[in-house]
């Protein structure tokens, strides 16, 4: 009997051991998805935290080596959940407003116009942000005799590009522009290309567009314009990027000097600066996703820090915030540090990269349009819309086919 | 004596209570083990398949019943990912089964080096698949298509078409298992004692008359292992398809599944997205977790049908020596 005992206790230890786990209360847990800036912000945050007492724990989790969007939920599962997470747009608070505390009375909240707000409340702090047009090298542009400021009209880029076209040996070209469609690469498309039919022309915070989308009502006009576009784009883009291309391949051409065109935001910085550096000029293009004279590119918040509202931490979440937004140190880590461009107003400090400086020119100058590709439905540009597009790039299907299935497509969401 | 006689049942008893409570003591670990490991997620897979759970942990979702069983059965991504794998897996069975019996029945001919085939066969098998993806990604995209390699394709097949994507991923997914399938085969064929060849060669019977009366039959076992190994990890198929196709290329919905649905458009939809594909997407990109989980126990209850009705119509071939 005493052994019996013996064993059940025995048992019964190694149960409630391994129920235990370790427990801190003055950790705040940061869970974020740039891996390129893991160890900047790490360095960053650990100087915060030794001088307002506090552990800061960074975990990063993004890129091609690991899926943000699995990772987050298993974080969720445990006991020491992150008390300030990322999400994306609004299609991020739909997937995750469960658990999202909304920010009140804070500093940085007058510094910016960039916060993620749903029905007059503020949710989300902007981490940075970032902008896509098209990127051109000035070199080729000016071999070709080609005055960026052309670029202004679908009938300037046709111009544009048939001259490229026609020098491209001369120039020494695979092809004009620099666009990936195919399988995994469906955000250039589904997301990216495709915000040109949520924001072109519009006003920054005219949600008419993509307010429609979501309601399932497609505006038949602006997809036709949308597609004269992608006809052009697809014409004139190098082939074997366009439908087999990767994220590599594509920027890698750009490097080369393989394309005049490149369709990617300044995120690419890191690469193009990567060595060997770039050693030739580089600006931004509108692009002409709609008809008439386009004066803008897309610029906007890429992702927003966010208050886990079931995290043990909030007080000294919302302080890290703060003092990121606010300080010196916040200001030089976001601009000198990490590289990226800010999106408080109160940042002095220039910025050096070649795209975002490209980019910053157009965002202070305001000429920009919105980012609403993140506010449609998870899965609905890169799961939904890409393929269309990539089906377009074969030539599976007409231009009429196309603007055919993503109106239908964007009925599915009646 | 007779004192002892009248002890002995009630000691008996004793006995037996504490042999059964060592027995379950004994057993305890190993059960309790099975049950968090096996038992625990599979009955919560089946509550979070009627719920409309997230995938976030707040405790606040709610009971729908079988309203996602309903979603999926007229979702005709899930019909497409069904109607794909079965083909895929069809086929994949057949060539897989073909290439390992072939490649057995050569290395277990009297050669040199045989063992060195062997080996050489087997070794795809243990890189693992998202590993072997991207290297045939490359491969077929810029070696066996592309400007620069051989240039034995126009367009690579895996973005050329959807059936073509399909022939690719079976090729890489040989490669990568026959050699493992092979193995089985090779111990089977071991075993196949040398005197009933001998004796058949005497009476005169040839290669193909040996294979049919006597290798064959002989081998039925093998095969009821090998088919039902590959059809389970073809039905399964998931990293390969991840990193080698990413499920693409896109492709319209068959007129057919638009017809069984009553779909008056054309959606497109992924030439390769396999089910467990397909499962993940729905869970992880869309954010569906309850949808993904009742796909997963109808994707679940499939399999386990057909792998039973595979072994039982396998075992009836079999024959004992």
């Amino acid at each position: 009997m005493k052994k019996v005992l013996l064993l059940l206790l025995a048992l019964f230890t190694v149960v409630t051991l391994a129920a235990c786990g370790g427990s801190g209360d003055t950790e705040l847990i940061i869970f974020q998805n740039k891996v390129e800036i893991d160890a900047i912000l790490r360095e960053y945050a650990d100087a915060w935290g030794e001088e307002n007492g506090i552990t800061v724990t960074v975990r990063s989790c993004g890129g091609d080596a690991c899926a943000y969007g699995d990772r987050i939920l298993t974080e969720f599962q445990g006991t020491d959940q992150p008390d300030i997470f990322v999400i994306e747009g609004l299609g991020g608070f739909n997937d995750f407003k469960d658990k999202i505390l909304p920010f009140e009375n804070q500093a940085w909240m007058d510094d910016t116009d960039l916060g993620l707000t749903v029905d007059g409340v503020v949710y989300g702090f902007p981490v940075n942000i970032e902008a896509w047009g098209m990127g051109y090298n000035k070199d080729i542009l000016d071999a070709a005799g080609i005055n960026p400021a052309s670029l202004n009209s679908l009938a300037g880029y046709r111009a544009a590009f048939e001259k490229l076209d026609s020098m491209k040996a001369e120039l020494g070209l695979t092809g004009v522009v620099g666009m990936a469609a195919g399988a995994g690469m469906e955000w250039v498309t589904g997301l990216h290309n495709f915000n040109g039919y949520l924001s072109a022309g519009l006003d920054y915070d005219d949600r008419s567009v993509i307010e429609d989308l979501l309601a399932g009502q497609p505006n038949m006009d602006r997809l036709g314009q949308l597609a004269d576009w992608v006809e052009l784009l697809f014409q004139y883009a190098d082939q074997t990027i366009l439908l087999e291309g990767t994220y590599d391949s594509q920027v890698g051409a750009f490097k080369d000097q393989k394309v005049a065109f490149i369709h990617q935001g300044n995120w690419i910085d890191p690469n193009l600066l990567g060595a060997p550096a770039i050693d030739f000029p580089v600006g931004y293009a509108p692009h002409a996703s709609v008809s008439g004279t386009v004066d803008a590119i897309f610029v906007g918040a890429p992702s927003y820090y966010v208050i886990n509202r079931d995290g043990n931490n909030t007080d000294a979440a919302n302080q890290f915030l703060n003092d990121l937004a606010l300080t010196q140190e916040g200001h030089s880590y976001m601009v000198e540090k990490a590289n990226m461009v800010p999106a408080f107003r109160s940042v002095t400090l220039p910025v050096t990269a070649p795209l975002s400086a490209a980019a910053n020119v157009w965002a202070q100058a305001g000429k920009s349009w919105a980012w609403f590709q993140n506010d449609m439905p998870s899965g609905f540009g890169m799961g939904e819309a890409g393929p269309i597009y990539f089906q377009y790039a074969q030539g599976n299907i007409t231009k009429e086919q196309f603007v055919q299935r993503l109106a239908d497509l964007i009925r599915t969401l009646q | 004596m007779a004192q002892a006689i009248k002890l002995n049942p009630k000691k008996k008893l004793g006995k037996k209570a504490s042999e059964r409570l060592w027995f379950w003591l004994f057993l305890a670990p190993a059960l309790g083990a099975f049950a968090i490991m096996v038992w625990v997620p599979f009955f919560m897979g089946v509550y979070f398949s009627m719920t409309d759970w997230t995938g976030l942990n707040t405790g606040r979702q709610i009971l729908i019943g079988f309203e996602n069983y309903r979603t999926i059965f007229t979702d005709y991504r899930f019909i497409y990912s069904f109607s794909r794998t079965v083909i895929y897996s069809v086929l994949n069975i057949l060539v897989i089964n073909g290439v390992a019996f072939g490649l057995s029945l050569l290395v277990t001919q009297k050669f040199k080096l045989k063992n060195v085939y062997r080996a050489a066969f087997f070794i795809p098998n243990l890189i693992g698949g998202l590993v072997l993806g991207f290297i045939w990604q490359f491969i077929f995209n810029n070696i066996i298509a592309g400007q620069v390699g051989l240039q034995l394709l126009e367009r690579s097949p895996l973005s050329s078409s959807p059936n073509d994507a399909m022939f690719a991923l079976i090729a890489v997914v040989t490669w990568q298992y026959a050699g493992y399938i092979m193995m089985i085969y090779i111990a089977a064929l071991q075993n196949i004692p040398e005197d009933l060849i001998e004796a058949s060669k005497i009476d005169g019977a040839n290669a193909v008359q040996r294979m049919r009366a006597i290798v064959l039959p002989l081998v039925a076992q093998a095969f009821t292992v090998a088919l039902f190994l590959t059809l389970v990890t073809s039905f399964k198929q998931f990293d390969t398809v991840q990193s080698l196709t990413n499920s693409g290329p896109a492709t319209d919905l068959p007129l057919y599944i638009r017809n069984l649905l009553n779909i008056t458009t054309i959606p497109t939809v992924s030439g390769t997205s396999l089910m467990a594909v397909d499962i993940y997407r729905e869970a992880f990109t869309r954010f569906n977790m309850g949808v993904g989980q009742a796909k997963a126990i109808v994707f679940f209850a499939v399999l386990l049908l057909i792998s039973i009705t595979q072994v039982y119509v396998n075992k009836k071939r079999e024959v004992e020596l």
